[in-house]
Formats: structure tokens, sequence, C-alpha cells
């Protein structure tokens, strides 16, 4: 017995130096738990640190569950103006500083134009639009924003079915399963051990081990809707590891499928794209009617450091040209050149800051034209 | 299905505690191998089965015959019973394909036919004909599905160049996994008997499972019947010890297939691939990335086959033996596909005269013995050419009496050294250049890879520092398996130095085998 534990205890040690010196893991651990509006939400304040051989980053939630080294108040303060940002890790802003993720650098240039304004990041790793929208419906609409920011990128395409939030009845969306909390549950008794969480935090094995899972489960979904899929560039499996498991631990229950997810199937193409525009539509409908502009975000797709691929070409014209989308595939094409990393190479290959920097150019010129920001704007005192 | 596949894990895991329940029963055992061995090969494509079951109905006989054996109505019909049912069962599975029962129907005919007239041979003169059944069915198949395009392009081409126009038939041709390994292994089974080195028994199933081994069914090692036949004619031993060791073997033959062969591969292809404009160091880094991958690939593939068989309770030959440090070709040759290597020594070199017939004789011997081992790898002239470069080389070694220098200079001396060093060095070299041969699509893709490595810029384009880092673990223990005699490294030294040692390949599997499944090379032979 004492032999057998003093094996394990070898072995696990072994283990774990074998991965700190020979094949160092990026250990990015999630800190996400359930919220009172059915989906995941990260974990009020929470503190943590993502490390991989680019970056090594700390990440603060306010006692909100947003990421921010402050509290918002619910009501807007008279004369600020708000933006609001909902995404996956993309703009959560995974293995990146917070002044360098997409609220942070938007909140900087914007407050060139106005020191009063203040953008809000609801945003939480690995969510599909349907999440974001039942956020917004449950917690978001209550700041107040003058303008909404969704990200949108194509694997929210099989994120948004696989939530089961909405389905298209009859040619209308309406609201289905009350919750979708993949692994919460798991991720919430284990995160109240802190031996838990200090080797969350801190093994590398432990990062192993849990990007193999979950490589394996994905591969083992995607074989199974092989038949389905057409394309087949590969999205970079880091991230699509982080994005792609329904594990709570990765935060991911989007797609970050290998393949470009749509159906080769004519009538499961219909249902999927049926079902996210309806959802984006709705989206834009409910941001509008609480008082606020909507905007969708194109986050593109890496197919190597300088070619990309459309986030929404996918989507139908006709909601495309219902929705305010700030394309960003153009410029960030325009941006890549061979000696500059515009996503990241190791740890789950999200943006760069620099990267980031350019879907936030065209996000900027965007908002520009947001009249109720601008209204807001232009009520809000000067200096 | 490949031994790196998960699939293959999902069957060996349901196959292993059958095989367990019921191992000490040696004819349901053996039926129970002959089952996993079809569904092993019909995997892949189980019409090929039907290949499979001909080569072992005719050899069953033949080989009686030929070791002068009675051949009794009873095991002609055992022998077509079972490639009746061979046939159903590959035919069921691939209900698109049930045309097929026709050329079977035939093919039995023949055979019929060519049984019913050895049976009227004089029995005195009776048991070459056997012999030459069995050689006139394997090496028609392997003529056929392997060598007939090539062959009639290769004529067409030669009467196009003397201005004739031929018009050559060319069949899409799918070559059967494996063909090469079983069909000479059933060559050899039937030529031991012939030459009385081995005396064949009266059960078919007993030789169908020694014949469908799925453990080195598809590419080696070529078994001969006397080591591996009696093996499946008792009951064999089983323990966690050996079970331990056979894991660990088929281990280390994961490690170097998925972990060196596949990661390495890739330096190796984008240079063969195109080789117009590499550079000098791109193109050295591909020929000695080709010459691991191939090493790697090959040898782990025969680790893990006889990995399997161990953890079964069957010992396979071993079929390398660290080649990379042989200092002469022929010593290259006893170390790298040992059972290729000793088949073509003992059925086609000895049977030239080997070295009894003088000098040049001996000279024509080999050449004649490398160009067709050259050919068995591939139906394509730089399989020959490399074949005949093999030859060739060892022609000039014998010529110099190189191999004689070596055997009577003791190594550990200054000259020692010096003498055996240099020998290996270009031994080395020459066998890099024959795998420029091997693993070019054509001449002109060789001519070129070998001009680009001697090219004038670029030396530090080559991606050294990768291939180093999959190659050095390797070296490490290549050195110490050869200094200290022992090939099965893992099962030595104290316990916790065996366990930190197959933690590590275990770990190392796990971090750095390459993603997705790749096949071996030695399966397109």
């Amino acid at each position: 017995m004492l032999g057998g534990a003093a094996l394990l205890a070898y072995t696990l040690g072994l283990a774990e130096a074998y991965f700190r010196v020979l094949d160092p893991q990026p250990l990015m651990p999630r800190y996400v738990t359930g919220t009172p509006w059915g989906v995941r939400g990260n974990i009020p304040n929470a503190r943590y640190r993502n490390h991989t051989e680019e970056v090594d980053v700390e990440y603060r939630i306010n006692s909100q569950g947003l990421r921010a080294d402050r509290d918002y108040p619910v009501q807007k303060p008279p004369g600020t103006c708000r933006v609001a940002v909902f995404g996956d890790s993309f703009f959560f802003g995974i293995e990146l500083d917070r002044r360098d993720s997409f609220a942070g650098q938007l909140e900087r240039r914007l407050e060139e134009r106005s020191p009063r304004i203040e953008v809000l990041n609801f945003s939480v790793g690995g969510f599909g639009t349907a999440e974001m929208l039942r956020t917004f419906e449950g917690f978001g609409r209550r700041f107040g924003a003058d303008a909404v920011v969704f990200s949108w990128d194509d694997s929210d395409l099989q994120d948004n079915v696989r939530s089961g939030l909405f389905r298209v009845d009859s040619g209308r969306l309406v609201a289905a399963n009350a919750e979708y909390l993949p692994g919460v549950k798991t991720l919430d008794w284990l995160m109240q051990y802190r031996v838990y969480r200090l080797i969350a935090d801190h093994s590398e094995l432990y990062a192993f081990v849990r990007e193999q899972s979950e490589r394996l489960v994905k591969e083992m979904l995607r074989r199974a809707r092989r038949s389905d899929a057409v394309g087949g560039e590969s999205r970079n499996d880091a991230r699509a590891a982080q994005d792609g498991s329904d594990g709570a631990q990765s935060g991911g229950a989007n797609g970050g499928e290998d393949a470009a997810p749509v159906p080769a199937d004519d009538r499961k193409r219909q249902a999927l794209l049926d079902l996210s525009s309806d959802i984006l539509l709705r989206s834009r409908d409910e941001v509008e009617s609480s008082g606020a502009d909507f905007y969708l975000v194109e986050i593109p797709f890496k197919l190597s450091r300088t070619r990309f691929r459309s986030g929404v070409d996918v989507l139908p014209a006709a909601v495309r040209s219902q929705l305010n989308v700030v394309y960003t595939y153009p410029a960030l094409s325009r941006a890549a050149r061979p000696g500059l990393e515009l996503y990241y190479e190791s740890g789950q290959g999200h943006l760069t800051p620099t990267g980031v920097s350019v879907l936030v150019d065209e996000a900027v010129k965007s908002l520009a034209s947001s009249p109720r920001l601008a209204a807001c704007l232009a009520a809000a005192p000067q200096g | 299905m490949l031994f790196n596949s998960s699939v293959f894990a999902l069957f060996f895991a349901a196959f292993l505690p059958l095989y367990l329940a019921c191992r000490r029963h040696v004819a349901i055992r053996n039926l129970l191998l002959i089952a996993a061995s079809y569904v092993f090969y019909g995997w892949w494509d189980p019409r090929f089965l039907i290949l499979v079951a001909i080569s072992t109905a005719v050899d069953y006989v033949a080989a009686l015959g030929a070791a002068g054996e009675p051949v009794r109505h009873a095991d002609l019909l055992k022998s077509a019973a079972f490639l009746t049912v061979a046939t159903v069962v590959s035919l069921a599975c691939a209900p698109h394909d049930l045309w097929l029962w026709q050329p079977v129907a035939l093919g039995m005919l023949a055979a019929g036919a060519a049984i019913a007239a050895i049976v009227r041979v004089p029995e005195r003169g009776r048991r070459k004909y056997w012999l030459m059944l069995s050689l006139t069915t394997n090496l028609g198949i392997l003529a056929f599905f392997k060598y007939f395009n090539f062959f009639v392009g290769s004529a067409a081409a030669a009467l196009a160049a003397l201005g004739f126009e031929p018009n050559a038939p060319h069949f899409s041709i799918i070559l059967p996994v494996g063909l090469s390994f079983y069909t000479f292994q059933a060559i050899s089974r039937t030529i031991d008997s012939y030459r009385g080195q081995y005396r064949p028994r009266n059960s078919i199933v007993n030789y169908a499972a020694f014949h469908a081994f799925f453990p080195q069914l598809v590419a080696g090692p070529i078994e001969r019947a006397a080591h591996l036949m009696p093996q499946f004619e008792t009951v064999r031993p089983f323990d966690a010890k050996l079970a331990g060791s056979g894991a660990l073997l088929f281990a280390w033959g994961l490690y170097q297939k998925i972990v060196i062969a596949d990661n390495v591969a890739p330096i190796a292809d984008a240079v063969f691939g195109a080789p117009a404009g590499q550079s000098a160091g791109a193109t050295l880094a591909a020929v000695l990335a080709f010459t691991v991958q191939i090493y790697c690939d090959f040898c782990g593939y025969s680790n893990m086959a006889r990995g399997l068989a161990r953890i079964l309770g069957f010992d396979l030959m071993s079929n390398f033996n660290l080649p990379y440090f042989a200092r002469t070709p022929s010593e290259f040759w006893q170390r790298w596909h040992i059972s290729l290597s000793r088949w073509l020594r003992d059925y086609l070199y000895i049977s030239l005269g080997g070295n009894r017939l003088g000098r040049f004789n001996t000279y024509r011997n080999l050449m004649v013995t490398m160009l067709l081992g050259g050919l068995w790898h591939g139906a394509s002239w730089t399989f020959v050419a490399w074949g005949g470069f093999h030859g060739a080389i060892q022609v000039v070694y014998r010529a110099l009496g190189i191999d004689g220098v070596i055997e009577r200079t003791r190594f550990l001396t200054p000259r020692g050294v010096a003498i055996h060093g240099a020998c290996w060095l270009v031994t080395m070299i020459l066998v890099c250049i024959g795998w420029i041969l091997f693993r070019a699509h054509t001449f002109a893709d060789a001519v070129t890879v070998t001009a680009n490595l001697f090219g004038t810029q670029g030396y530090e384009d080559g991606n050294f520092r990768r291939l180093a880092g999959y190659v050095a673990p390797l070296a490490a223990v290549e050195i110490y398996q050869r200094a200290s005699g022992k090939l099965e490294f893992l099962t030595l030294g104290p316990f916790l130095v065996r366990y930190t040692m197959c933690a590590v390949l275990v770990l190392t599997l796990f971090a750095f085998g390459a993603r997705g499944t790749h096949e071996f090379i030695y399966f397109d032979f």
C-alpha cells in the first residue's frame, strides 16, 4: 500500500518534471461557474494567471464577473457613455493583459474621443452567440450601454446548436433549454478545493492531461460529424481545444471545429444557418430595444501566419445586410506579413495585441457611426 | 488496420481476453487467431482476403507434397473448403464485388487440374511439381498484383525506344498490403519442406493461423516455418513477465514509429516531394531524415509485431540488429531486414551457387540477389537500381577484402578505432546515398537530390536541430544497446531505473507522438 503510494507520487513527480524540462505546457486554467441566467460566467473576484512560451498574463475578474479591475455601477453614471462587449475567449482577452484585450484597447481608443467612456467586458471563454444573447438578456442590458458589440466567428454556428438555448420552431426563434452549463457542476466541486486550484494553476502535467483529454473528446465529436462537414482547413489545434471543448474548465462551449462548421447536407446546413441568423437578429433586436446600437465584429479564422478565412462570409448576405457587421478580415489580411504575429503561435493561438489592434481599428471606425453612442458622447461633458 | 491506430487498440483489447480464454485449446485458439487475423487484414480491404486464402490453401497441400508426404483427399478437401469459406466471408464483406467468385472458381478449377496432373506424375519426381505449384501460385499473384503494370510498361517503353508503337495494356491494380511478405513466407515453407528442412503437418487450421498471423502478416518478419510453425502446434506460455516485456517492446516500436519516424518524415518529404531548387542544407537534412525515418518506421513495426506476438506467447525473429553500426555493406545486410536478407541468401543466393563457383560467379550471384532484392521492395527501376547499388558496393568490398580487414583488426586499439570508424563512416555514406535512390520518385529526382547535396549555398538551411532532437535519444539508446550487447534495454537494470525509463517512454509517446495515423512505409512493398 505504502509502496504503491510512493510509486504513484514518484510517477507524478517524474511526469511533472518531464513536462517542465522537456515539453513545457501552457498553463491556462479557466475560472468559470454557473450564473443565474443559465449560462457560464467568470467566477467573481477570481485572480489567476495564464503562462505560455509567449505570454504571462494575469486575469482579474470583478465581483460582477466582468474582466475588470473595478466594479461598475449598474446604473450608468450621468455623463458616462458605455460600450458593452460580449464574446468568447477572443474578446475576453485570453493570452492578453486587460489593457491589450479588445475591450481594453477599444476603451483607450474611444477615450481619445471622450474620457467619460467605459467599455464593459462581459465575455466568457467558449461562448457562442446564444450564450452572449442570454448573458445580455439576463445581465448585460441592466448596465445601459449605448453600443453593444458581439463577436462572431464561424465556430459559433455549431456552438449555437450545441448549447440548445434556442431553436427555430416553424420559422420563429424560440427559447429552448433554460440553461447550458457544461461541466460546471464538476468544476464548481473541484474549485472548492485549494489543492485543485493549485494544481490547475501550476501543474504542467495537469495542463497536458486536460489538453489531451479535450483534444480526444473533440476529435471524437469531429469524427462523428465528419460525414457532415465540408472544408478542411485546420484551425490552430490548441486554440480549438480551448474553445472547442464542452468542458467548463476550458470554458469552451463553442465549436472551435477543425473543419469549417457547415454541414454538407443542405437541410442541416440551412438549419444551422437559420438558427444562428435568427439568434443574431434577435440579439440586434434585444440590444436595440434596450436603447443601444448593435455591432457584430468578425473574428477571422487563422489558416497560417499570413492567411485567414473570413468569419462572417458563412452567414447569408441578407442577414449580414441587416446587421452592423465590422468586417475585419480584409484589414487583417492587409496587415499580415511573415515577420508579424497577429495570432499567437504557442499557447492557444489567440490574437496578439497587434492582431487585436487591427480589429479595434475597424471597430472604432464602425462605432463612430453609432447614433446612440454619438448622442451620448455629445451629451457628455468634455474634459 | 495499423498498429498505431485507435482501431487496432480497440481490436486488440477485444481480442486479448478471448485469446486468453481459449489459449490452452490449440485448435480453438488457432481458429480465433485466423478469425482475428482475417478481421485485421480485411479491415483494409476484405476482397484481398481471398488472396491470403488462396496462398494458404495452395501452400497447405503443396508443402505436404513437396515434403514427400501423402496428399490425401481429406487434405485437398480441407484446402478447398478453407478457400471456399474464406471467399464467401470475403465477398459477404464486399457485396459489390460478388463477380470475384468467378475468377476464384476458375482458379480452383485450374489448381484442381494442376493437382490432378501432379498426382499422376511418378512419385519420385512428384515433389518438384508440388514445389512448382507453390512457386507458380505465389509468384503469379505477386507478379500480377505488384509487377504487371511495371513489366508491361517497361517493355512498352523499351519497344517505343526501338521505334515500335506498342499498345500496352494498363490495369488499375491495387497492391494488396503485405503481399510480398506473406507470399515469401509461404514460399519459404514449401521450399524448406522440399529440402527436407521442415516437415509439414496435416492441419490446415494450424497452418492458416501461421500464414495469417496478424502481428506479422503485413510487414513481416518473414518467418521460417521451422521456427514459427511449431509454436502454432503447441499451447503457448502466458505470464505477466512475458506479456510485460512484449508490451515494452511494442511501446519501444511505437516510439520509433510515431515519435521518431513520423516526426522526421516531413523534413524528408519536403525535399523529396519537390527536389528542384532545394538548398544543400535542406537536402542533406532530408537525406539524413529519411535515413532515420525508414529505419525507425520499419524497425518500429518489427518491434511492435514482435511485442504483440510475445504478449500472445509467440516468439518472432528479430528483424533488425543495429544496422547503422555496420562497418561494411554486407554487415549492413546482416543487420537490416534480417528476415528478408536471410530469405534472399537461403533461397536465391545459395540456390544460384553462392560463393562456391568462383569469384566471378560469386559477384554475379551477389548482383542478381541484390537486384531482385531491390525489385522486391517495389515495382520501380529506382528500387532495382538501389538493389544494384548495394550489390555493386558489396562486390567492391568483397574484391578489396575489406570485411576480412575488419575481422582481423581489434577494435580497442588506436589503429582499430581508426579503421573501424572510417569503415563505419564510409558505409553510412554509401547507405545514405542508397536511400536517395530508394526514396526518389524518379532517377531524375535522385540525380537532382544528389547534385543539391553538393550545392554551394544554404547548408545552414537544414532542419538539423529538429532532426538531432529526435535522433539523439535514439542514438544514446543504440550506443548503449551496442555496448551492452542487449537489444531489449527496457527490461534491464534495477526496478526504479526500468520503471523510470518506461514512464519516460510512455510520456514521450503522448507528448511527442505525431498526431494522426501514418502508414508504414513497408506496407507498400
